[in-house]
């Protein structure tokens, strides 16, 4: 290009002046003062509050630090006996929920048609008497879905629901059931699982993302911690079984890439070679069980259904067996297929087996002193909801009150949960966001934000923990706790027990009454210095207790092999769905934290991918960014590939937790959500969704979309990383 | 001649050029300056309060208004309540006075300019500066003499530390910058 000195005095010129303007625009900075000063608040020092991480059901120990009354960053606190001053991502992104744009501010009520989504403010008074009428008018007794709760707001749920005549269920589509039903016949007791890792010195994971989103994952990952680093003289080893290499698998020792479902035979197998090797000692009654349970496969079959060689099995067989102290768990993939229930039974009975045979007890089942309120509360399974929508007739339906979940993002569509939407008579929505299923309310009467409420949780550990969570900030809008709205409601429908006012003083009262029974200064007003300590604690909690009970290995029935949905010819793939250790089943989406977090392992960053074996890739003619049509008997979705050589070849997968209609500015209209992909196929025994038993193929479209990573991929596919099968 | 002419005009162009960049430099330096250390803004208040009056006429301490300044990091404005706590009691009204009045009722807080402000990558802080004995004056100059309140520094770095080096305070740059 030809500049001449005019042209180039005039480009000068005219650059100098534009980079004087953003300078004119001069901001005049404000210092507003208090009108009324407040005690609490000295500006420019940071108050800490003791509360509980709201985001999932591990209850972790938070601070938050709050500067003029507004919250603005949140630690873990150290004296928490789950988490021990540490915190995962989504705990450190709530923030993000309680300042999001798209909350819901106010009571709503629906205008056009159900699911319309359109809706017109309201107040609390009307909301509240709408309700209430809504409920004296029912028919049918009302049905509640919550996200698993625990502690005063479990109880107060529980018997409202009671005395309406109503039921309620759990809902939470990482509920891992299977686990929990599996526990039961294969260590005995109704304890809850507590893996002690930290003193384990070999541990088999059967597809458990214990790292990630499993159970406690902060609380694991210290104890894995302690494991691998924590003593002088041993680091326990470890092997993880599944079909793609997730974050967890990534830290083991051995990552072993197994067939789909077949997780419990290669238990099986494992079982029955560790009783082979002790022929002479294991017999007699209590190994009966054992025999007869790991010895109904042929160890050929393992070799095939697993793909794994006999070598690798034995040596499994064998480092199990010569631990001083191993351990098996079992979840994520193993937990989601047609036989989870079986194949957990079989891997939490090697632990039981391990146990027989002298070993240290690392999986131990965990029983709280008091009986707890949420432990007799149903879970809705999708098995349920099909029974639901069989008996249900049209307009006819309960009143659904729903809090915490998001079941029509979350279950598959081939499963009939709208059905039980259409059916019902009145739906009621307690959720902070509109999202797909709120969008379906008649009513929206919104919850605080968990760092706005009061609260307690209690977590099933050896040291008992009960949390305790306080608002750390005024409630930035007119919401509602739910723990106030149906004690209101009580008071309206004369239920009898509203006679605490708020939940506030419920939450009191029932604390009063836990701390009667420890031991306690005698004067008349002993309960506020104790509850003050408790609340800047964070809870209360005490040493830890060793409380293993009997172990007993009683399965109900024999193994089964998984089924798929899908004919292989057809379908040559199985599908592998799993929760993305930022957005999780979609929970996390409309935290812009958590969505530019990129995925640990392919690095991708914002929207939806699938996961090829590079191999299995260069056989379908398709590329790194290549846009491929999944289609599975019930969906089809379309997603760029990422060549990922840490998957099975026969294998494909995805991450969850995108594909959102609604869920606000962040989450909405970006990715795919591949539950839209999934066939109802249910764990035999729980009746929950088996999400890995879907079989798919992957078709071209010709496309091809640049995906956001931070990692260029430089895998060609002629250099394969070759699975190392020892 | 020809050549000297040419040679002469050459130079002339030069300077010019050079006097255009280095003035639009100096012009986009001194807005950016003032951005970040904002001692351009001129102290004219919603209401005009006086230093004058209020610490050296009737002689009230800094720390009566300013409270949280020998406790937090900022000194700290005083709320309105503080200020009504003497002005309800007042008698005679100026035209001031009577502004404030009206914020007062109307339960609006008065929108002051912000004068000293210290750019975002500088931790300073008022309470470990008055615990070491140090007074309002060393940095904020004799403000019971001013009707207005400029900047009695710069608040530069090079100011900072040369109080550092002669009180022995740190040089460690993390102690300012981290």
């Amino acid at each position: 290009m030809n500049v001449g000195r005019r042209t180039l005095f005039k480009l000068a010129g005219a650059a100098t002046a534009g980079s004087i303007i953003p300078g004119c625009k001069k901001e005049v900075d404000r210092l507003v003062p208090y009108l009324l000063p407040d005690d609490q608040i000295v500006p420019g020092v940071a108050n800490w509050y003791a509360s509980v991480c709201g985001e999932c059901a591990a209850g972790c120990g938070i601070l938050v630090r709050v500067m003029e009354g507004r919250a603005k960053k949140i630690e873990g606190n150290p004296d928490h006996p789950v988490n021990h001053g540490k915190l995962c991502a989504k705990g450190q992104a709530s923030l993000q929920s309680l300042y999001n744009p798209d909350r819901l501010r106010h009571p709503f009520q629906r205008e056009g048609p159900r699911g319309a989504g359109t809706f017109v403010p309201l107040k609390w008074e009307e909301g509240l008497q709408r309700l209430a009428q809504v409920l004296r008018d029912g028919r049918v007794p009302p049905m509640m879905v919550t996200r698993p709760v625990s502690g005063t707001l479990a109880r107060l749920l529980s018997e409202f629901m009671d005395s309406m005549g109503g039921t309620l269920y759990f809902y939470a589509p990482d509920a891992e059931l299977p686990l929990h039903a599996a526990w039961r016949e294969s260590m005995g007791g109704d304890g809850a699982p507590v893996y002690d890792l930290a003193h384990a010195d070999y541990l088999l994971s059967f597809g458990a993302p214990f790292l990630e989103h499993w159970l406690s994952p902060v609380a694991m990952g210290i104890a894995f911690g302690q494991m691998r680093q924590g003593r002088a003289t041993v680091r326990g080893r470890y092997v993880h079984i599944e079909p793609r290499m997730s974050v967890t698998a990534a830290n083991a020792d051995q990552w072993l890439p197994i067939r789909p479902g077949s997780e419990g035979m290669l238990a099986l197998g494992i079982g029955q070679l560790i009783l082979d090797a002790h022929r002479s000692t294991a017999h007699g009654q209590e190994f009966e069980r054992f025999h007869r349970f790991y010895g109904s496969v042929r160890l050929d079959e393992v070799e095939h259904v697993t793909g794994l060689s006999r070598e690798v099995i034995v040596r499994l067989a064998q480092d199990f067996d010569a631990a001083r102290a191993p351990v098996a768990i079992g979840g994520g993939s193993a937990c989601s297929q047609t036989n989870g229930t079986l194949s957990l039974i079989s891997i939490n009975g090697l632990n039981a087996l391990a146990h027989h045979l002298g070993r240290a007890p690392i999986a131990q089942g965990w029983c709280h002193d008091e009986a707890r309120d949420d432990r007799s509360i149903p879970w809705l399974t999708e098995q349920m909801m099909f029974e639901l929508a069989e008996k249900q007739d049209a307009g006819a339906g309960p009143v659904l009150l729903l809090y915490g979940c998001n079941p029509l993002f979350t279950m598959p569509r081939a499963v009939p949960i709208k059905t039980l939407f259409e059916q019902a008579s009145f739906v009621v929505s307690f959720s902070s966001f509109l999202d797909e299923t709120s969008e379906y309310a008649d009513l929206l009467l919104p919850d605080r934000d968990a760092l706005e409420s009061w609260g307690d949780h209690v977590v099933e550990n050896p040291a008992q923990t009960m949390g305790l969570s306080q608002p750390v900030v005024t409630p930035l809008y007119e919401t509602q706790q739910i723990g106030d709205t149906i004690l209101e409601l009580s008071r309206r429908l004369n239920l009898g027990h509203g006679q605490s006012k708020t939940f506030y003083d419920l939450l009191r009262g029932r604390w009063k009454t836990v701390l009667a029974d420890q031991p306690h200064t005698q004067t008349a007003d002993w309960f506020e210095p104790e509850w003050i300590e408790l609340l800047q604690q964070g809870g209360l909690w005490r040493e830890p207790s060793q409380a293993a009970g009997p172990v007993n290995f009683a399965p109900s029935r024999a193994f089964e092999q998984a089924r798929f949905v899908g004919e292989e010819p057809d379908y040559p793939f199985v599908l592998h769905p799993y929760a993305s250790m930022a957005l999780g089943h979609g929970e996390g989406a409309n935290r812009p934290w958590l969505q530019e977090l990129p995925d640990t392992l392919t690095t991708v960053v914002w929207g939806s991918w699938v996961e090829v074996n590079p191999r299995t890739a260069k056989d379908l003619g398709i590329t790194h960014g290549d846009v491929v049509r999944v289609i599975s008997p019930f969906g089809t979705l379309t997603a760029s590939t990422v060549l990922f050589p840490g998957i099975h070849p026969d294998v494909v997968a995805m991450p969850l937790g995108q594909g959102h209609a609604s869920y606000g500015r962040y989450a909405k209209n970006r990715g795919v959500n591949p539950a839209e992909l999934l066939a109802p196929a249910l764990d035999s025994m729980t009746g929950t969704l088996a999400a890995g038993a879907t079989r798919v193929r992957i078709e071209r479209t010709g496309e091809k979309r640049r995906l956001a990573t931070l990692e260029r991929p430089t895998m060609e596919p002629s250099d394969l990383i070759a699975i190392d099968r020892r | 001649m020809r050549s000297t002419s040419l040679a002469r005009s050459s130079i002339g162009k030069a300077v010019f050029i050079v006097l255009a960049v280095g003035g639009g430099a100096l012009v986009v330096g001194f807005l950016y300056a003032s951005g970040s250390a904002d001692s351009s803004e001129q102290d004219i208040q919603p209401v005009a309060f006086s230093h004058k009056l209020h610490a050296g006429q009737l002689e009230v301490s800094c720390l009566f208004c300013h409270r949280y300044a020998t406790i937090s990091r900022v000194a700290s404005v005083p709320s309105m309540q503080l200020c009504m706590g003497c002005h309800q009691n007042l008698k005679e009204d100026t035209s001031e006075t009577k502004k404030l009045r009206v914020y007062w009722e109307q339960e609006t807080p008065i929108q002051w300019v912000r004068l000293q402000r210290l750019p975002d990558f500088v931790y300073f802080t008022h309470e470990m500066h008055l615990h070491h004995g140090m007074e309002c004056i060393h940095c904020h100059g004799r403000v019971e003499d001013m009707p207005h309140t400029p900047r009695a520094a710069t608040f530069e770095m090079g100011w900072c530390l040369s109080c550092h080096r002669r009180e022995g305070g740190s040089l460690d740059c993390l102690t300012c910058h981290h």
